[in-house]
Formats: structure tokens, sequence, C-alpha cells
């Protein structure tokens, strides 16, 4: 047993005030929980305090919150481990770990309904219907199962996984700054359904994420999602391969995401390194193959972006105005550019994804000097059966 | 209003008032009240689904390890129903048993027709693991996320035919209104999110609340596994069943009471005890792991109690011997389980578990279409008591049951909507309630005890006294502290008097429900005098057909419950010795 | 930590060479100073910054198996100074790392340049500079060389996401303090850490091209934080903060609608500055924002 101090965000809607902070004690194991903490608080102290919960073992998803900062699930984080990080938190900024104490906020991005309770139907399940989140076959289902590949189960499985807790929402930097973003529970959903063969309607996902300006080149690419998600789902990762499947299909999206990563990648074939000035104008107006074809919004990207690059050049940082214009930038030595050209001719010809979440991480031979159980089983039979000899 | 998309063309002015009115109401949106919703729906009937969580809180989540069908080719329904029936220590009703593993295929192929993501084998077909009690792998799963895979399908299919189901999310239900003629017609509910109190007119009711877990500590069942159904149906008149038949799980984690799905053992997980023993060599020599839950967990307790176990009470559950890409692939959620609630990491080394609570065998008893004694009130899942189940549950069999039987309700229960005029609930039933929380609103801190000391007490008890092995003293002395606390739980107060989420109150609502089911438990564990599946009763250790073949049915009176008795019903198989 | 000589295979990245090439040539400078050996691989290539993979993740894997292999083959641990190298190139490195097969079907590729990435026995390690900084050189070993102490300099750390998230992948588990290793060298070099909300936050640069707005919003929001907590500047370990917070300032002060004007200091350059070295030959004129104030700080305390 030890003794913590808790500090949680409240907020009782019928008091007529604003959120305070309230600090409770509490005694528990440190390998108890966050959530076990403020059931105690709630059973022996004041039971108005407010939080969704319900498994406890990190499967209903009910209690998102966030713990130092961090969006979690309160029935996830062990006590000891958040009262550590309060600690090493404090020190980091020259405080005393004495008065590190574990502070408990409800979920971001999310309005508060009363303490840790917020209102996920707004902001969640919202956008969780926009990806329309059901199963849209072609035609009648066959007499038996869909005969699939194993390993496509195996890879929505992960998305699958997900318990709708909220915390990648919660912690999502994107939708902080543009609450418009559909988020990374949504399509995280929503690759579930592309990544899914028996699913019929795959281009017209894909489209209709691609195309919306809050879909999926909205995403900041921050792995907050990934490190919040309590269940290994990974939403940037679902995010990034709506992406690819996206740009496999072509489609071309009022963000010039596609054209970003296409010129992207076409500027490290050409010259090894990136060129950022090239890849501005090429994010916006594709031509590294073909005719420059500005678009309205290319224009106006170009034109938003001079008073940026003339105070570069002002300052000394960009070197010239050349340096603006594409085609002048260092290339790679002797030759490494072909080798470089080579990597993309093989990749391109395989293009293969390699999936951790099905392969997971090979079996490690112990190393020798490290015996386990097993060497030790073997070489005791071994002297069990000299012995008899 | 945030959260609830009320079905305003439902709305018919009833009276003076405004009272929300749907055909088929459905009340609990776990597996069996999501499928009951869906099927209702089918039917062309207006359907509302209550929860007090949002419906993917649900506790069927925590069905990790699969769901049983006889699909394979080689398979039989036969079969399986006969591994049920034996597993149910032949105290279930073999025509609901027939009816169950008959339709499971069909009810397989209909998930994964909707999206459910079940394991395929190297050809793209259904893949199955072993479980125990079975005569053949043929239990249908999703990694280890079963439950949740399958729920979260249904709510997609609730999201896509919201225009057919409306959802009231986070409502809690207090009470069922019945008219004078006995029938249901209706539920007073409280929405969670501004206290407001609402009576629901339903031509049929269905109640599908989970299972009373929480009446144990510890259990695996989530905390709102408080037996509110059970309690509700009892208080308005419906039998109860098989109420002494909870069943405890072989493994789970000490004191946390975390599952560690039987999927463990179904891809050759070992049981140890603290001498490095396969202790199940002794019990169970054929099964071995995979005898009947029952079985295993009283062997596990014998290993215990006789001093084999280890100091901290418990035995290992040894998952290093099951090959380490399996386990990433097929076990995942216990590896998360283990590292995150145990500190272990099981693919290294063993894991300490013991049998804790688990799962309702009794409840409400229903017909095979859901049907309770009250006209126009269905039960289906845990909360109910069909009984395919008897004295013990086997794994995967229990998914199985809530979508059949839920399917049955919804479906039986549109037919009855269909039929039926309906009558207006009284707005006494919901003046009652109104009082009710006044009355608890009313009592003063300090004026008797906390509702969670009481929980507290009544969980410990019923885990001391009404468990794995049970005596006649041991369950008087239960019932007589459940029947204090229920005093006790009059005067017991509450800190939150406030409307918006008060949980405080629900809280001492859910005390009321968990105490009448344990009274039931206690009632029916005494009255039975044998042991049978999760009975043992070490003052009567044998197994008495003569006697007690037989379901005990407990009906509310002023006095408790008053026991009856219905017959087992036999279709084919006669009961048997029960050796694995 | 060690007194050892630190010699490393150094890959600078693009940016340090292009659009903040003060990055570059404060870090040889620093490298100098403290007597690290840098080793440059200019044959190496872009690491993709995400981009690639997003593309074609077995081109992204290549391209850094490749940069790996050259780093290999000086026999030297690979050093980086940019947070979106040390984050695009561990994502690689970890799925390189996973699978035998996978590793050699990538090493095919490489087979035609002589090269090949072998995991070795013990892994094989690339760390940003302000993790070596601690790991293996070492903050007491830093302090002691500090000739100019930061007195007085309120600064405020800006991490970049790559090398904050995920921790699982990122080596958190054996090294849990990388969070706050920003903090540390503040400290380390006698200045003052000023806490503010946008420290492990994104600086919006991934979608600068994509939502300009909600890129120069999350960028105008960070500074303007550190601003309000009283911050001198910023520092950070990635040139691509760095485009965002300091290059794209006054655009961001538009779009948050305020008045900015922070300066925004390349990690080599803050602990450069606490090494004596001038702020001209750390190429601070070369910013956009101000440097002005931090130098003005500074001005008093002898180097």
């Amino acid at each position: 047993m030890a003794d913590y101090t808790i500090k949680v965000r409240r907020f009782q809607p019928e008091s007529g005030e604003g959120p305070y902070w309230e600090q409770f004690k509490v005694e528990l194991e440190p390998s108890l929980s966050v959530l076990d903490a403020l059931l105690q608080t709630k059973d022996r102290e004041d039971g108005s305090l407010a939080v969704r919960c319900s498994c406890r073992a990190a499967i209903c998803g009910s209690c998102g919150m966030k713990i130092n900062g961090q969006s979690g699930l309160g029935c996830k984080t062990q006590i000891g481990e958040a009262q550590e990080l309060a600690e090493k938190k404090m020190g980091a900024v020259g405080g005393s770990a004495e008065r590190a104490v574990v502070v408990i906020e409800p979920m971001g991005n999310m309005p508060v309904i009363k303490d840790l309770v917020t209102d996920m139907e707004s902001t969640h399940w919202a956008k969780i219907r926009r990806v329309t989140p059901w199963l849209l076959p072609h035609g009648a289902p066959p007499e038996r199962e869909y005969i699939v590949e194993p390993e496509s189960m195996l890879d929505i499985t992960q998305p699958m996984a997900c318990i709708q807790c909220g915390a990648c929402v919660s912690s999502c930097l994107s939708m902080e700054a543009d609450p418009g973003f559909i988020g990374p529970a949504a399509l995280a959903k929503a690759y579930r359904f592309v990544g899914d063969p028996r699913d019929a309607e795959t281009k017209e996902r894909l489209h209709d994420l691609a195309e919306d300006p809050h879909g999926i080149y909205d995403c900041t690419h921050c792995f907050a999602c990934v490190d919040a998600c309590p269940k290994d789902v990974a939403p940037m990762d679902q995010i990034m391969r709506l992406r690819r499947r996206a740009g496999e299909e072509g489609i071309e999206d009022p963000n010039s995401g596609h054209d970003h990563e296409i010129a992207f990648v076409k500027i490290i074939e050409k010259k090894g390194t990136l060129d950022e000035s090239l890849l501005l104008q090429e994010s916006f107006a594709p031509g590294i193959k073909g005719k420059l074809k500005p678009s309205k919004r290319a224009i106006k990207e170009m034109l938003g972006s001079i008073p940026t690059a003339i105070r570069g050049i002002k300052t000394g940082k960009m070197r010239s105005l050349p340096k603006l214009i594409p085609g002048i930038h260092h290339k790679l030595p002797d030759g490494a550019q072909d080798d470089v050209k080579a990597i993309y001719k093989h990749a391109e010809e395989h293009n293969e994804e390699f999936n951790l979440y099905i392969k997971g991480e090979e079996d490690v031979e112990p190393e020798p000097d490290e015996p386990t159980d097993a060497i030790l089983g073997d070489e005791a039979a071994a002297a069990a059966e000299s012995e008899s000899a | 209003m945030g959260g609830i998309p009320t079905a305003a063309s439902d709305f018919s002015p009833i009276a003076s008032a405004l009272v929300p009115t749907h055909d088929v109401l459905v009340i609990g949106a776990g597996l069996a009240g999501q499928r009951a919703a869906l099927a209702a729906a089918e039917q062309g009937v207006s359907v509302g689904i209550i929860s007090k969580v949002h419906p993917v809180r649900s506790h069927s989540n925590a069905a990790q390890g699969g769901i049983n069908a006889a699909l394979n080719p080689g398979d039989s329904w036969e079969s399986h129903a006969y591994d049920t029936i034996k597993g149910s220590d032949y105290l279930g009703d073999q025509d609901a048993i027939e009816i169950m593993t008959r339709e499971a295929p069909e009810e397989i192929l209909h998930l994964e027709h909707l999206g459910v993501t079940f394991h395929r084998n190297a050809e793209g077909k259904l893949g199955t693991r072993a479980f125990g009690g079975a005569s053949a792998a043929r239990t249908y799963y999703v990694a280890d996320i079963t439950g949740q895979a399958i729920m979260h399908v249904l709510y997609e299919q609730l999201m896509k035919y919201s225009e057919q189901v409306a959802r009231y999310e986070e409502w809690f239900s207090t009470a069922l209104a019945i008219d004078e003629n006995g029938e249901c017609c209706g539920v007073v509910t409280r929405n969670v999110a501004d206290g407001s109190m609402e009576l629901f007119k339903a031509k049929a009711v269905i109640l599908a609340t989970g299972g009373n877990g929480q009446v144990w500590k510890p259990t695996t069942n989530a905390l709102i596994c408080t037996g509110d159904g059970i309690a509700m149906a009892y208080r308005v008149g419906a039998k109860l069943m098989d109420m002494e038949m909870i069943q405890y799980h072989p493994t789970t984690l000490a004191g946390k009471g975390f599952l560690i799905t039987e999927g463990a053992r179904g891809e050759g997980a070992h049981l140890l005890n603290a001498k490095g023993e396969r202790f199940m060599e002794t019990y169970a020599p054929n099964k071995m792991e995979l005898a009947s839950r029952d079985v295993v967990s009283r062997a596990e307790q014998t290993e215990i109690n006789e001093g084999r176990g280890f100091p901290d009470g418990t035995v290992a559950l040894d998952i290093t011997v099951v090959p380490k890409k399996r386990v990433h692939e097929a076990l995942r959620e216990i590896v998360l389980v283990g590292r995150d609630f145990a500190g272990v990491d099981i693919t290294r080394e063993p894991i300490h578990i013991k049998p804790g609570n688990h799962y309702t065998m009794g409840g409400v008893k229903t017909d095979v279409d859901g049907r309770t004694d009250i006209p126009g009130l269905y039960s289906a899942g845990e909360t109910a008591c069909v009984s395919v189940h008897g004295g013990n549950r086997l794994g995967a069999n229990s998914l199985l049951d809530t979508l059949i039987f839920g399917r049955r309700s919804g479906v039986d229960a549109a037919s009855r909507a269909k039929r039926i005029e309906g009558s207006t609930p009284s707005k006494k039933v919901l003046e009652d309630e109104d009082a009710m929380i006044a009355e608890i609103n009313s009592r003063a801190k300090g004026s008797g005890r906390r509702v969670s000391e009481i929980k507290l007490e009544l969980g410990t008890t019923m885990d001391a006294k009404v468990a794995v092995f049970r005596d006649e003293a041991g369950i008087q002395e239960a019932l007589e502290i459940v029947r204090r606390l229920k005093e006790e739980t009059k005067t017991a107060y509450i800190d939150d008097h406030g409307s918006v989420f008060n949980q405080d109150l629900l809280g001492a609502i859910e005390l009321g429900y968990m105490l009448d089911n344990a009274e039931c438990t206690c009632i029916a564990a005494l009255e039975r005098k044998e042991s049978r599946g999760a009975q043992y009763r070490t003052d009567f250790p044998e197994r008495n057909d003569e006697e007690w073949l037989k379901h005990i049915d407990l009906e509310q009176t002023d006095d408790g419950p008053e026991i009856s008795y219905s017959e087992v019903t036999i279709t084919g198989w006669k009961p048997e010795a029960r050796t694995y | 930590m060690s007194d050892g000589q630190i010699k490393v295979a150094y890959w600078p990245g693009c940016v340090s060479r292009g659009f903040t090439p003060e990055l570059h040539g404060s870090m040889a400078i620093v490298a100098d100073k403290l007597g690290i050996e840098l080793v440059t691989l200019d044959r190496a290539n872009c690491c993709g910054a995400g981009v690639i993979a997003e593309h074609n993740q077995e081109l992204a894997d290549t391209l850094n198996a490749r940069t790996f292999a050259l780093a290999q083959q000086t026999g030297l641990s690979m050093m980086n100074i940019c947070s979106t190298c040390q984050g695009a190139q561990s994502e690689c490195q970890q799925r390189l790392d996973a699978d035998s097969a996978y590793r050699a079907h990538v090493n095919e590729a490489l087979s035609g340049q002589g090269l090949s990435y072998e995991k070795g026995k013990d892994g094989f390690t690339n760390k940003n500079f302000l993790w070596l900084l601690v790991e293996d050189y070492g903050l007491d070993r830093l302090k002691a060389q500090v000739v100019r102490p930061l007195t007085g300099l309120k600064v405020g750390p800006f991490y970049g996401c790559y090398i904050v998230r995920p921790k699982e992948r990122l080596g958190y588990g054996e090294h849990p303090d990388r969070d706050i290793y920003l903090e540390q060298v503040i400290t380390a070099l006698g200045g003052e850490v000023v806490e503010y909300d946008g420290a492990r936050k994104c600086c919006g640069f991934p979608v600068i091209t994509m939502n300009r707005e909600t890129s120069l919003k999350q960028a105008g929001t960070h500074v303007g934080d550190a601003i309000d907590a009283g911050a001198d500047c910023l520092v950070t370990p990635c040139p691509l903060c760095h485009l965002n917070l300091d290059m794209q300032q006054p655009e961001a002060a538009k779009v948050v609608n305020r008045d900015l004007g922070l300066a925004v200091l390349h990690l080599p350059q803050l602990v450069g500055l606490a090494l004596g070295a001038e702020p001209k030959e750390l190429g601070m004129s070369k910013h956009i924002a101000s440097t002005g104030w931090v130098e003005e700080r500074l001005a008093g305390v002898p180097a």
C-alpha cells in the first residue's frame, strides 16, 4: 500500500460554477489503476465524482481520460507509474518530487458534461457515423462464408480491436487545430472497411475520404493517436494506409496531398535528398514529369508562400532567388543517385507492405550466455541420463 | 439532446402527456439486446433499444474466446448438443439446446456476412479452435476479442438501421410497467445525462441486461453487471430459475478477477500447481485442461485448498508451451492483460490464476422464444434462463445463447406487437419511481452506511460462502448477511443529489437489484441438496438425479422468494455419469 | 556516459543543407568544441520523412536500409540532427529488424551497390544529437564544457513529434527520459526551462502544403503559448519544426491573429552559445524571427 494524491479537474454543471481542481488522498497498491484511485475516492469520499467506467480491464472503452496530460484509459494506467511520471515531469521543470501529484482531466477535443464525463456523441460518434461504418458488400451474400485471404482478416482485426474509447481523439493534435478533422478513430474505422475484401465500395470510400478537405490529408502525422491508443490500433498507420490506397487509385484531393506525396517521391528519385523549394512548387503545380498545370488553389498557395520566401532571401536563409527555382540543388556524389534509382526500380516493382501487426517480431535466438529454462532443462536431462548410464 | 437520437416519429400523444412509444422495447444493448433489436426491426415494427451505458460498453465485449457452432463438415449439431447437455450436468433443457445448436451454423454465417472478421484457415474459410468440454474444435473466433468484434459489428448495423431502431444510449431503467391484465406494457427509465424520468410505452419489452457478477467480489464481470433485468422481472412477478448456478471461471487473475480466456487452454496452455505438476491428470485424464469449467475450477480449488497452490492462493497457467507466433496471432489480448494488469509476459513465464466468479447460468425463466411468465415480457442472454446451460455453461456457448435467443425474442416480440393493441401504462409506476428516488435523495449524510460499504460486504460474503464449494452453514450465513444488508440499504445514503450524471444514485438503485439477486441465489443454493454443475455442496457431494433432476423456480412474495420446481426437458440424452 | 572520444557516422539530413543551412554549420562547430568526430555520410539519401512510406513502404524501408548500410560500412554508430529523420528512420528500422526474411528481401535491392543492412547482435544504433549528447556524451561532461552559462535565459523546449512518439518504437523502454532531455540540456547549459503547453506537440509542418490554416495555427499557438509563459526563445532538435516555427512565424502570427516574434534556436545553436561560439558563426542571423533578444540577454555573460 502506498499513499497518493490525485488532482482531478472537476466540473459540476448544476453548481453554476466553472471547472475547478480538487485534490484527493488515496491509499492503494502501486499496481492498481488510476481508475481504482478514482473509484476509491468515489466510494469513500465523494460519490458525486463522475467518471464513466465499467470493465476495469481495458475492453469496454469507458474510462478515457487524460492522466498527467496523456490521453489513455484510467483502468490501464497504474497509479504507481502515473506518480513516477508526475515526479519526472515535475523534476524536468525544476520542481521537487514531493509536490508531484497525479493530474487527471477529462478527455480533450470534447465538451465536458460533468467531471471526467465528456460528450462523445457530438465529437466522436458523429465522426464515426461520417465514414459509413458498416459493411457494404456486393449483392447477395454467398451460401456459406466469403472466402478471403486469411491475412486480410488479421489485417483488419487491428482496426477492429478499437474499443471506441476516444483516447486517440482526445490526443489528436490535428483536431486541436482543426475541429473539423474526421480524426483518428473514425479513419481507423474507415480502414476497417477499405481493407475488408468483402466490401464492394472501396473506391467510393477512398474518394470520399480523400476528397473531404478534413479527411485523410488533414492528419499532421504526429503519432499522438498511436501512443494514446490502449489497443495497439495505431490509427495513424491506418490513415497512412488509406493515403497509400487512395494514391494507388490516383485520387486527386483538394488538399493536394497526393500531389505532395508524388512530388516528394519523384524529387528523391531524381535528387536523392529533398529540395524543399522544388517540393513546394511541385506539391501545388505538378510538372516534374509533364507540363505545369497549376490549379487555382496551387496559384493561391504559391502566392501565399512568397512573403515567406522573400523573408528567407533577405536573411540569407535561402541563398538567392534561384534557390526557389527548381533544378539548382546539390546532387549525391559519384553515381550514388543511380544507386537510389536502382532502389526505386526494385521497390516499385514489389511494393511490399510489411505488416508488423500480422507478422510480429521474429523469435530471437537466446544469447548463449543467457541460459534459459529450456537449456537448463536439457542439461538437467543430460546430467540425469549420464548418471543413470 | 446529446447522444440520443430520439425517434421523433414514434412519439405519439397519449392522454395528456407525451409518452415515447415503441412496438418493441429492448432493455440492454449487449449482444442479446442488439441482436433482438435488429431481429425485431427486420419484422417491420418500431423498435427502441435502451441501455444504461453506451451499447459498445456492454459486457459482451469481454467474451474473448469465441462462439460455438457445428459448421464444419464432419461435425454435427447432435454432437454440439450432447457436449452442451453433458456440460450442463443434465440440467439444461434439451429442446432448447437442440434449437440453439441447430441454428448455430446459420447464425455464424449471418454474422460473417454482416462483417465479423472471423479467423480464416489457410484456404480462406472460417477456421476454428478447441474449447473446453467440446468433442470437436468448433469454436469460431476473432483473435481473442470475439465478443467485442461481434458486438461492434452489430452496433454498425444499429447505426445503419437508425431509422428503424431508436437508440436510447445512457438511459437507466428502474421498473417495468404492468397493465391491469398482468401484461407488460412499458418501462420507467432515467435519462442519465439530465436525470429526467420517462415512462416508455411498448407492446413488448425484452430484458437483455446481462448477468449479476457484481454480486460477487472479485468477479470477471464489469461494474455494470448488477443483475438489473433479473431483479426488475422478479419484482413484477416473473419466475426466476436455477439461480444457484453461478459459474466460477478456471482462469482469472487473483485479486482483480480479470479473465484469461479459455482459448489459452484451447491453444494448448497447461495448468500447473506449485510443484510444477499438471494436476488435471488426476481430475480429468482424458480432456485434461479442457474439461468443463466447473470440473477445472474445482480441481484448481482442491489443489489450492490442499496446499499445492502458490502462497497467493493460486495455481499457474503456462502459456509458454503455445508457439509464440500463435500467441501473437490468437491470444493478443491476453498478452496485454498479462503485461498491463499482472506485470507478466505470458510468452515467457506462467501466470498465476484462480477460479473467479464469471457467469450467471440462472436467470429469468423463459421459453425458447424468450417469453417469460408475464405476457409481453421477454428476456434473452445472460439475464434469461431458457435453460441451455443448466448447471454449467460450456465456454463459447454464451455468445451463441445471446444471439440465438436474442434473435428469437426479437422475432416473437415483434409478432406479438403486430398482433395486439397494446395498453397505456399507468402513470402510477412513474410516480412510484419518482418517489423512490426522492426517498433515496432525502436520506441525510451519515444516516446509515455508505452504499459502497454495503456492496463490498455483499461481494466478499458471496465469494466466501457461495462460490466453488458450498455447504449449508455457509450459505445460511450468507443469506442472513444479505437480509441484514437489505435492511441497511433502506437507510444507506448517497453524496450526489443532482440530476446530471448522478452515478451515485444509480449505484444505490443497482445495490437493490444486486441484493435481490443475492437472496435468490442463496435460497436456491440452500434448497438444492446435491452437487450438480457449479453447485457443489460439500455436505451433499453427489449428484442425485432421483430427487434433484429438476429446476428450482423462485417467485417473489412479501416473505421473500417462494420455491417451486419445474421439470427438466429431456428429449433423447439420458443422464449419465459425467467424466472428462 | 563516457569520457572517451566519440566518433559517429553523421547523417545531416536534407533540410539542414537546404532551408536551414545554419543547422548544419552550427553542428560542425559544436561537434568540434565537444570533440565529437563526425564522419559525414555524403552518399546517403533522404529518410522519406514518412511521406515515401505513405507512398510505398518498401521503398522507404530500402532507402533507409541503404543509409544504415552506408553507416555500417564505417563501423560506427549513426547520428542524425533531425527529429523527423529519427522518427522516419526508426520506423523503417523497426520493420527491418523484425524479420530476417524481409531484411533479406530489402537487401536484395542493395546488393548491386555492395551494401547490406545487418541487424547485428546488439542492433544498429541511430541517435539524434540530443540523445547522443545526454546518453553518450553525458550531461556532467557537457556542463564542464560550458564557458558562457545561459544564466537567466528562459528557454522553451520544442521536441518535434517524431522524436517523442511512438514511445515503444523510439527506445523509451530503455531510455524513459528521452522526452525530458531538452529540459535536462537547457538546465545543464545554465538556462531556465520554460514550461508551456506545446513542448511535445506538433509544429504543423507536415500539413503546411495540405492544410495551411491548420498548420500555421499549430505553429502560431505554440509560439504564442511559449511567449505567454515568458520564454526568451525556443529550442528544437528538428529543422522541419524550425521551418514552421521560425520561417513561417510571421504567417503564423496572421493566422493566430497576434504578435509573435520569438527566436527559435536549433539545438546545436543553443549548445554552441553556451560553449562560447558567437551567434553569427552559429548562423543565427539567418533566422526569420530575430534572435536579437537572446543575444542581448547573453551579452552580459562573457564567453
